[in-house]
């Protein structure tokens, strides 16, 4: 008991053999930052073909401000969903490649923009029999693949906020469009950490 | 270098759409199958009315037991007119579930195929060896749902959870007329539809054709001559299985084999009995409570006796009121009543109800 006593007593006094401190008044200063920025995003979107389901993945983003209030740039997303009906199941990975321009607006830390992006989304689509593989009689196609390319665009709301040093976080989200054999409405939304040396 | 660019962007989205040009299916499409079976529905085509919607569902087998009261000679002539209209043959096929429907004329063959395998729950055996079997049963849809509508016996409705209303959710009343089958009855000739997977064990008494090959891996076409109820009595005593005679056994694939469906008077109730489902897969019997606080249960229509619970040993001294069912009814059944008991026995250690000091007025049966 006195040298649990004794160790307690220690502890602050270890703690306080640190002259450093782990929080000071610049640890959230943040920088200008230059033209050229980077994010890496969550991604949760209403897939672009399957009528049901949610589609995750991720994004990562390349985006160049150009003066004060354009910024441009480009986008690649993958998200993949699996749903399964009575006879099928149903993956599809969505590959969104998007060149992207934004309306910009800075306020102190952090800005918010609306982005428009558009370009090819690739689904590529496996299907697999229910229960296929339980078929002793090999002969039954048991799966099916597909690839196609969608052309597709989305305009999301942007809010970043910058961190510390050159970090920020990103979010957006907003409506989709994709068309195939007529047009199909979505929804995108994205969350992840900037970079913006 | 701007027209190269767009030269490239050009090519880049040319040779993307031109690799990715699939179509996607999503859940749409058509579904293989994983076999097709083909059929024909024989017979007198006068049986069917006029306006008759004629199906053929392939309808996978249940695991059932008849009750001993069934197979036990009966105690009195009250005790036999019962079991005449509520006991089912021992021996017939008892559907568990509807699969595949297709639309049939008569002298017409068909082609139906298979884009589901049966469900875990429907097949005997473990997950190394298991099996079921199917009977190709020949209806007409008054329903005009586009599946045979099982149906399930009208016990009668009794008191609390002792009630002879029975679980599940399948109507009473007759939905849909069965003309036909391929797999009647095991004392019959049948052709059926087998699905195997893993291993096969021959001493298996799912709906056995002892005597006969194994069914091959996956959908097959099985058939056999049948064997006679005394000889299933027979080989039960002796601890074997009934023997079909080898010459009327046959197994084929089923693309390479076409299943007859005879039909018949549906009146027969070996018929009629094919669109009912069993609630329980052992012969269990549940009783019901012959509550005096209660109105007197309706008998109108049915046949009543009263007899000794049935035992394959010494002979029991408790005395339960058996009920047959109503002549409309889809399907044939027996409810049981006695004064001291519980839902699933009344020889149970502490009974749910005892009347037996103070029976219900309507009681035909003595203390």
């Amino acid at each position: 008991m006195r040298r649990f006593a004794l160790a307690i007593l220690l502890v602050p006094a270890i703690a306080g053999a640190d002259p450093g401190r782990l929080l000071d008044d610049h640890t959230f200063d943040t920088e200008p930052g230059g033209p050229f920025a980077g994010d890496l995003a969550f991604v949760a979107a209403k897939p672009t073909s399957l009528p049901t389901g949610l589609s995750t993945g991720l994004a990562v983003g390349f985006t160049r401000r150009c003066g004060c209030l354009f910024s441009y740039g480009a986008r690649i997303g993958w998200s993949r969903v699996a749903e399964d009906s009575q006879s099928w199941v149903v993956t599809q990975d969505d590959f969104r490649l998007r060149i992207t321009g934004a309306i910009r607006h800075d306020a102190g830390r952090g800005s918010i923009a609306l982005r428009l992006g558009a370009g090819p989304t690739l689904v590529r689509e496996v299907r697999d029999l229910q229960q296929g593989m339980r078929d002793p009689n090999s002969d039954t196609p048991q799966q099916q693949r597909a690839l196609r390319a969608v052309p597709a665009g989305e305009l999301e709301l942007v809010v970043s906020l910058k961190i510390a040093g050159t970090w920020l976080i990103d979010a957006s989200g907003g409506p989709t469009l994709a068309v195939d054999d007529g047009v199909h409405g979505g929804w995108i939304t994205q969350m992840g950490v900037a970079w913006q040396p | 270098m701007a027209a190269v660019k767009a030269a490239l962007i050009g090519a880049l989205a040319t040779t993307v759409s031109l690799v990715a040009c699939d179509d996607l299916k999503n859940f749409g499409g058509p579904v293989p199958a994983y076999a097709t079976v083909n059929l024909e529905v024989t017979g007198d085509a006068t049986l069917l009315p006029a306006d008759a919607d004629l199906r053929v569902a392939m309808v996978w087998g249940g695991q059932w037991l008849v009750e001993a009261l069934c197979i036990l000679p009966p105690e009195n002539a009250d005790a036999a007119a019962v079991l005449a209209v509520g006991c089912r043959d021992p021996f017939g096929f008892v559907p568990a579930r509807t699969d595949a429907n297709i639309a049939a004329d008569v002298g017409v063959p068909a082609a139906m195929p298979l884009i589901s395998l049966p469900s875990a729950d429907l097949l005997v055996g473990d997950i190394t060896a298991r099996v079921g079997y199917a009977s190709l049963i020949a209806y007409d849809d008054r329903d005009h749902n586009g599946t045979l509508s099982l149906a399930r016996p009208n016990r009668v409705p009794g008191p609390g959870p002792g009630g002879g209303g029975g679980s599940g959710d399948l109507p009473v009343e007759k939905k849909d007329i069965v003309y036909g089958a391929s797999f009647i009855s095991m004392t019959q000739p049948d052709q059926r539809i087998a699905y195997r997977e893993g291993a096969f064990s021959p001493v298996a008494a799912f709906y056995p054709r002892a005597g006969c090959e194994g069914p091959p891996l996956g959908f097959s076409m099985l058939a056999a001559g049948g064997f006679t109820a005394q000889a299933a009595i027979d080989a039960t005593l002796a601890g074997t299985l009934p023997q079909e005679d080898p010459a009327t056994c046959d197994q084929s694939p089923l693309s390479a084999t076409t299943i007859q469906i005879t039909l018949h008077d549906p009146a027969n109730v070996a018929i009629s009995e094919l669109g009912c489902a069993e609630r329980t897969s052992d012969s269990s019997v549940r009783f019901i409570n012959p509550d005096p606080t209660q109105p007197a249960p309706d008998f109108s229509e049915r046949l009543t006796a009263c007899v000794h619970l049935p035992s394959f040993g010494a002979p029991s001294d408790t005395v339960e009121l058996i009920v047959g069912g109503r002549p409309e009814d889809a399907c044939v059944g027996i409810s049981h009543y006695v004064l001291k008991g519980c839902r699933n026995s009344p020889d149970c250690g502490t009974p749910e109800w005892d009347h037996s000091e103070n029976p219900p007025t309507w009681w035909p049966c003595g203390p």
